[in-house]
């Protein structure tokens, strides 16, 4: 296909491109001449100086000139995860960090349940990665000790040197010397203490991400970006139902004359994943990718073909109107008494529409059989989800498939589902050979694990001195872990199991008296597409009907916003928080409250039609609570009906810090996801499926949308958490709350559309009701 | 059908259909990946590369409209990430994901040939064609106009005054 | 009843034969080709010139190899024209036409065997050519590579395919007399409007036509559709925001493109790069000061900021707008089109003052979008993609957007126009996520 000329012309200035290895044996043995490294690993796999290496653990190991290698089971999707990891490893380590690198690590039992999502990651890793470091650390220096003829307390580490006095000796010498083979129990790594914080000196402590350099000049490979020898292309056909399409009839001669189109195969899924698929395989991906477009395919689709967004929502509504329907997750005291009494009550229903993922890099996987193992080559979030799903279409044992890990392009919640490898494995098993498998856009959103639309039900019960006694919180919407991960459900105080991510965020640490919330599973939701987790997940949307609905009751009572939230922010009985996750409760939550009023102008004079609006969250999950606030500053054009954010100020306490500069990024990201989420995404169902496949519709914030954004941490040495998604859950209803406060207009429907809010402005219409 | 052209400073003759986007031909063909598919429409700037000096969305170009020009991409920009824009992205830590940023990086050097001393507004729409789902906007802001001062700098133009006076 | 239909038909059958007689042309006698010493250097020089500002290759060559071997289509209301061999070919070409046919064909409509040319050769311009000119083009001519090659039939629909109705055409339509000079004008402008009235033949595409396919005398230059582009109004009703003055105009036929107005695309693009390249910057100097002069008197200064102005308010309606169409222009077309106010620059072909924006056919934009323009068109070394995958609806919204940012009233029947375009460039609408 590719030609360059025999020799260079008397113009050419510079040596041919010459036909080199293009397509290279594997992935990780280098690309073009321009890479000489493995996909993802920033360290140099090159050189004698792997063997040899001092392995105190699985998740590092300390080569004889010194390089520490820190193994990294986590995503790389813009979080520079690794960076962190490593810095916690390094730290404990007293390592140079300097001398550090990462190994994006393929999937293999020994990395435990591999996950990156939920904001986990540090949180999860804090501890152990800080004992490895430890240990790691205690064998240097009683090598360092006996080396240098002291006893270990004489010694310390520093710099990835041991010192002893006036005597020092480099890690390095001490791994070339041969002497160190300490390897320690997972028993003996769990009684490892660590460091106090005072002793820190890496976490913390401002660091370049080490993924970054890859990220500016190209070097970085995705998913998209792999390559093995004899590979062919494919591109799919997708059914027009996610379930029970099947194909009758399959017409590819209009792509029959295309230039390296080979065929159509239509596939069979054991593992139930994709029914209906066919794909489209050529020599390139253009041709795949042309050929699709050409091949007919008549389909009998399932049984949800003529499903729209009102009819999801309907039935959202039905569920909720159906006292019985979903499992009761909070009932503190009698719900049912306190709304009896109530002298007088507030209720409002909250609707999300569907939410798209739109990671830049549209889901892609390329799947091999290699002496008797299945090699998926991609970018994935849960491996240790889809890897048993991939054996099961397979028809092989799990021990035989192996993911190969690349950067994402985004990942957002969209690769914890890795059902996009399952078709490019049955591919190449159909065909015994290589597949790599691309979706365009608009394969990729038309087979995305949206975001689910929801509808929730607000009530809250008053006294007679319109003091809080009792609240309800209706939450229906499609349950992305009923459907993918049934043993990650929970159970209910009622009995029954539910999707814990799809009600995350309505736990929260006000005391209201009685207080009862109902999740209900949108059995609708879940038979049109498969819900899918959406940065931030279930508090994304719980959180838009939560913070909405304190702000109307603050309105109710005459109250302002933020005082009458800091009133119910007791930190007492169960709100009183515990150790080690979410120590200080609620007055960490009323904390950050209080900062946010101080540092946003809260309360002071607004131009017209501008208004503040507040929302505070704990973030994903009351064990580990992420407290963060938020203010939203927003003008509302009253000819047009167009709200502009101008700032958001956000304060966020999610205790010890590990990278700074990664965690402002983190924040800044998912701050504006919330703008974006709020005023710009959104699609709807129409006869079962989206109706946004690419940007010309569906619209994401850009750059000229950006507001000014101020952001502050907290100061905390306490346990570090998830700081990828909070920020996202504050923004939607900080922005309404500002609209409301800008016009006295409020909007209950995400996202929020010009059209709608001028039509409620004049009057028109009562806010939209979808 | 062959088309010929400079890619990077080297010569390339491909043999394949005239229509293949531009982009399928820089990654699959001849192989420098750092050039990505967003969208496929030109409506994301992930495929962004220079044609003659000028960014141009590979996804939408087909190869045959680049016939005897000088193709750059992101490999292409500078030997060892020492342009001032790869340089600045790095110090203000801009890329998160990374995939849209070789995109955002051909716009923005293509952007400052143009507007040397770019204002917000300018910034703002030049770029707004560039989709960063990560939302690393305020920083590729920020890195633009770091770079942007250092190569007027080195052009030796101590009055960074407005452009086009 | 039979009989009188009969009768009536052979009277008609015979009044035509007569006609036939009547307004038969001569043929003249074949020649051998003359030889290539029988022309000077300089006349054959001064003939590729000419062919140049004629831009005749455009029209007489489909295939690069074989210049001037003819069979370009050219598709017309009344069927389809076939352009002709015009190499010294003896048989498939002219090669066996005397210079006194040459001459004819050019300043008559009529070829060498007597048959008459159908106007869509502009011999209606030509007979304006000196005798020197038109000697020093048979020059060029005959001093082509021969090539065999018989371009196609015609496929006119009946009558038009009965070239003696071109009799009375000419009757109707055609004056031999040539463009005499205006001596109240300075020598540049004569010179311009010999070269654009004469070779140039602008107004064949600038001007719109009748229902006879002749050109409206009193709307010369007022813009027409032409081959599926839109040649835009030169006269006083033209488009652009910032009229064209004999600057831009010498800027835009010289180097295909200005600052203001535009960049010459698809046949003017063929014009500026195939043709007008070969004519010294005096004979480019001089046909701009003359098209300049049908826009009214030049605008002394002061564009800069009217140019300014126009901008500034595009910008405005931009931010104001968020519809849309608003939307596909931030993420298409913002990144490479947006220009400072106060210092728009040609490689960011600026479109709230662009003749494919202001123009009253969406025509040349619609174009655009469909099929971009390679680095080999438009302005040299420059590309931009085409938005052909786009959907109508995006495209559609798009160039409203661009409208109204130009501050211009609508376009009717938009979306129909694009799909005629569609139909026409072979660049169908994208079959939405490939497999509904
Ligand atoms: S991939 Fe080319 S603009 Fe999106
Ligand atoms: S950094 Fe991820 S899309 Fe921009």
């Amino acid at each position: 296909m590719l030609k360059f000329p025999k020799s260079a012309s008397a113009d050419s200035d510079t040596p041919d491109l010459g036909r080199r290895g293009f397509i290279i044996g594997m992935a990780g043995a280098g690309l073009t001449f321009a890479f000489a490294r493995s996909p993802l690993s920033l360290a140099d796999p090159t050189g004698a100086a792997a063997e040899g290496a001092f392995e105190p653990t699985i998740w590092y190991r300390i080569r004889k000139d010194g390089h520490i290698v820190v193994n990294i089971a986590k995503a790389e999707m813009g979080q520079h995860i690794g960076t962190a990891l490593a810095r916690i490893v390094a730290d404990e380590l007293e390592a140079d960090w300097d001398q550090v690198s990462l190994d994006h690590v393929d999937s293999d039992p020994k990395w435990g349940l591999m996950v990156t999502g939920g904001s986990w990651s540090v949180w999860q890793s804090y501890i152990p990665l800080s004992q490895a470091g430890a240990a790691g650390r205690i064998a240097l220096i009683e090598e360092g000790a006996r080396q240098m003829g002291v006893s270990p307390d004489q010694c310390r580490a520093r710099s990835g040197r041991v010192i002893a006095g006036g005597q020092s000796i480099s890690y390095a010498d001490l791994v070339r010397s041969g002497g160190l083979s300490r390897s320690f129990s997972e028993d003996e790594l769990k009684k490892m203490p660590i460091k106090p914080a005072s002793e820190r000196r890496l976490i913390g402590e401002p660091a370049k991400a080490l993924d970054i350099p890859d990220k500016t000049d190209g070097k970085a490979l995705y998913g998209l970006d792999a390559k093995v020898e004899g590979m062919v292309f494919g591109r799919p056909l997708i059914p027009p139902t996610r379930y029970g399409a099947t194909v009758k009839k399959i017409d590819d001669s209009a792509a029959r004359d295309i230039p390296g189109y080979r065929e159509t195969i239509v596939l069979e899924d054991p593992s139930g994943t994709v029914p209906g698929w066919a794909i489209a395989i050529a020599d390139s991906f253009h041709a795949a990718n042309i050929a699709a477009d050409k091949i007919e395919v008549d389909w009998t689709p399932g049984k949800t073909a003529d499903i729209d967004e009102r009819a999801i929502l309907d039935r959202g509504r039905e569920l909720i109107d159906s006292g019985d329907a979903g499992v009761v997750v909070v009932n503190d005291g009698d719900a049912k008494k306190a709304f009896a009494e109530a002298d007088s009550t507030l209720e409002a229903e909250y609707i999300t529409h569907s939410a798209l993922h739109f990671q830049l890099e549209p889901v892609n996987a390329l799947a091999r059989e290699k002496d008797g193992t299945w090699e998926i080559h991609t970018g994935n979030q849960w491996q240790s989800l889809i890897i048993p799903t991939l054996a099961e279409a397979l028809g092989v044992p799990q021990e035989k498939v192996v993911m190969k890990t690349y950067m994402l392009g985004g990942g957002f919640g969209r690769r914890l589902n890795g059902d996009y490898a399952v078709p490019a494995a049955l591919a190449a098993k159909a065909l015994g050979k290589p597949v790599k498998l691309v979706l365009t856009r608009e394969d990729d959103i038309r087979f995305d694990s949206l975001r689910s639309p929801s509808v929730q039900r607000m009530r809250m019960a008053f006294d007679g001195d319109n003091r809080v006694t009792g609240m309800e919180h209706h939450a229906t919407a499609g349950w992305p872990t009923q459907v993918m991960v049934p043993d990650f459900l929970a159970e209910g105080i009622s009995g029954g199991m539910y999707d814990p991510f799809s009600i995350q965020g309505a736990m929260h640490w006000y005391t209201v008296g009685a207080n009862r919330l109902r999740a209900i599973s949108n059995d609708l939701a879940n038979e049109t597409f498969r819900p899918g987790w959406l940065r931030s997940v279930g508090s994304g949307w719980v959180n838009w009907a939560l913070e909405s609905f304190m702000d109307e009751a603050a309105h109710k009572v005459g109250q302002d916003p933020i005082e009458f939230r800091l009133e119910k922010l007791k930190a007492e009985g169960k709100n009183a928080g515990s150790s080690p996750n979410s120590v200080g409760g609620a007055s960490r939550q009323a904390n950050v409250l209080r900062r946010v009023q101080e540092i946003s102008g809260w309360g002071s004079e607004m131009p017209a039609d501008t208004g503040l609006g507040v929302a505070t969250t704990y973030g994903q999950e009351r064990n580990m609570p992420t407290w963060t606030a938020c203010v939203a500053r927003v003008h509302v054009d009253r000819k047009t009906g167009r709200p502009t954010v101008e700032k958001l100020t956000l304060v966020t306490d999610a205790g010890t810090v590990v990278h700074p500069d990664g965690a402002r990024a983190q924040v800044e990201g998912a701050a504006l996801w919330g703008v974006s989420l709020a005023l710009h995404e959104g699609t709807h169902f129409e006869k079962g499926q989206v109706v946004d496949t690419n940007l010309n519709s569906y619209t994401p914030l850009r750059m000229r949308d950006v507001p000014e954004i101020e952001m502050e941490f907290v100061d905390s040495t306490e346990m570090p958490v998830g700081l990828g998604e909070p920020a996202t859950t504050v923004v939607g209803p900080a922005i309404g709350n500002a609209i409301f406060a800008a016009t006295g207009v409020r909007m209950r429907a995400l996202p929020i559309r010009a059209e709608d809010l001028l039509r409620v402005m004049r009057g028109d219409s009562s806010a939209p009701r979808k | 059908m062959s088309t010929r052209f400079r890619i990077n400073g080297q010569r390339a003759e491909v043999d394949v259909p005239e229509e293949t986007p531009l982009l399928w031909v820089v990654r699959d063909d001849i192989g420098f990946t750092g050039t990505k598919y967003g969208c496929g429409i030109g409506l994301c700037g992930a495929c962004t590369v220079h044609v003659n000096g000028r960014a141009v969305r590979s996804c939408v170009t087909p190869v045959s409209g680049v016939s005897d020009t000088e193709v750059t991409t992101i490999e292409g920009l500078s030997q060892n990430g020492e342009h001032p824009l790869i340089q600045a992205w790095v110090e203000t830590q801009t890329p998160q994901c990374g995939y849209c940023q070789p995109g955002q990086i051909m716009q923005a050097a293509a952007m400052l040939a143009d507007f040397p001393n770019p204002t917000d507004e300018q910034i703002d729409h030049v770029m707004s064609g560039n989709l960063c789902r990560c939302m690393a906007y305020i920083r590729i802001r920020e890195a633009i106009k770091l770079a942007a001062g250092r190569m007027r700098a080195d052009a030796g133009e101590d009055n960074p005054g407005a452009d086009h006076a | 009843m039979g009989r009188t239909l009969a009768t009536v038909l052979v009277v008609v059958l015979i009044i035509l034969a007569a006609l036939f007689f009547l307004i038969r042309k001569p043929s003249i006698a074949a020649v051998e080709t003359p030889g290539a010493s029988s022309f000077s250097a300089e006349q054959v020089e001064r003939g590729r010139v000419l062919a140049g500002i004629g831009n005749c290759a455009t029209c007489h060559t489909v295939n690069e190899d074989d210049p001037y071997a003819g069979g370009r289509e050219f598709p017309t209301g009344f069927g389809s024209l076939y352009a002709t061999n015009i190499t010294p070919h003896p048989e498939d070409g002219i090669g066996n036409w005397s210079r006194e046919a040459f001459v004819r064909s050019m300043r008559e409509g009529v070829a060498r065997d007597g048959s008459y040319l159908y106007p869509a050769f502009p011999y209606t311009h030509f007979k304006n050519l000196t005798d020197e000119d038109l000697d020093a083009l048979y020059a060029y001519l005959m001093t082509r590579e021969p090539v065999a090659y018989t371009p196609p039939e015609n496929a006119l629909h009946f009558p038009f395919n009965l070239r003696f109705l071109q009799w009375g055409w000419q009757l109707l339509f055609f004056s031999r007399d040539p463009l005499q000079p205006d001596p109240q004008q300075s020598d540049d402008w004569n010179r311009g409007a010999y070269l654009a009235e004469g070779a140039g033949h602008c107004t064949a595409c600038h001007s719109p036509r009748n229902a006879f396919g002749a050109e409206k005398k009193d709307k010369a230059y007022a813009g027409a559709l032409v081959d599926n582009w839109y040649a835009p109004a030169l006269n006083t009703e033209q488009p652009v925001p910032v009229h064209w003055d004999s600057d831009t105009l010498y800027d835009y036929l010289r180097e295909g493109q200005t600052d203001y107005q535009g960049v010459a695309v698809g046949s003017m693009g063929e014009v500026v790069h195939q043709g007008l390249e070969r004519a010294p910057d005096s004979d480019i100097r001089a046909i701009a000061i003359y098209l300049a002069s049908l826009a009214g008197p030049e605008e002394a200064d002061g564009v800069d900021r009217q140019a300014g102005q126009i901008i500034e308010a595009a910008h405005e309606r931009t931010d104001g707008d968020r519809g849309y169409g608003e939307n596909v222009y931030m993420a298409a077309c913002a990144a490479c089109h947006y220009n400072a106010a106060d210092n728009p620059i040609a490689l960011r072909a600026e479109l709230s003052l662009n003749s494919a924006v202001t123009a009253a056919d969406p025509t040349n934009l619609l174009r655009v979008l469909l099929q971009g323009i390679p680095a080999n068109e438009g302005t040299p070394g420059v590309v931009m993609p085409d938005f052909a995958r786009l959907d109508n609806r995006d495209i559609v919204e798009l160039a409203q957007f661009l409208r109204k940012r130009a501050d211009r009233p609508a376009w009717d029947g938009l979306e129909k126009r694009l799909e005629e375009l569609r139909q026409q460039t072979g660049t169908a609408a994208p079959h939405q996520g490939g497999s509904q």
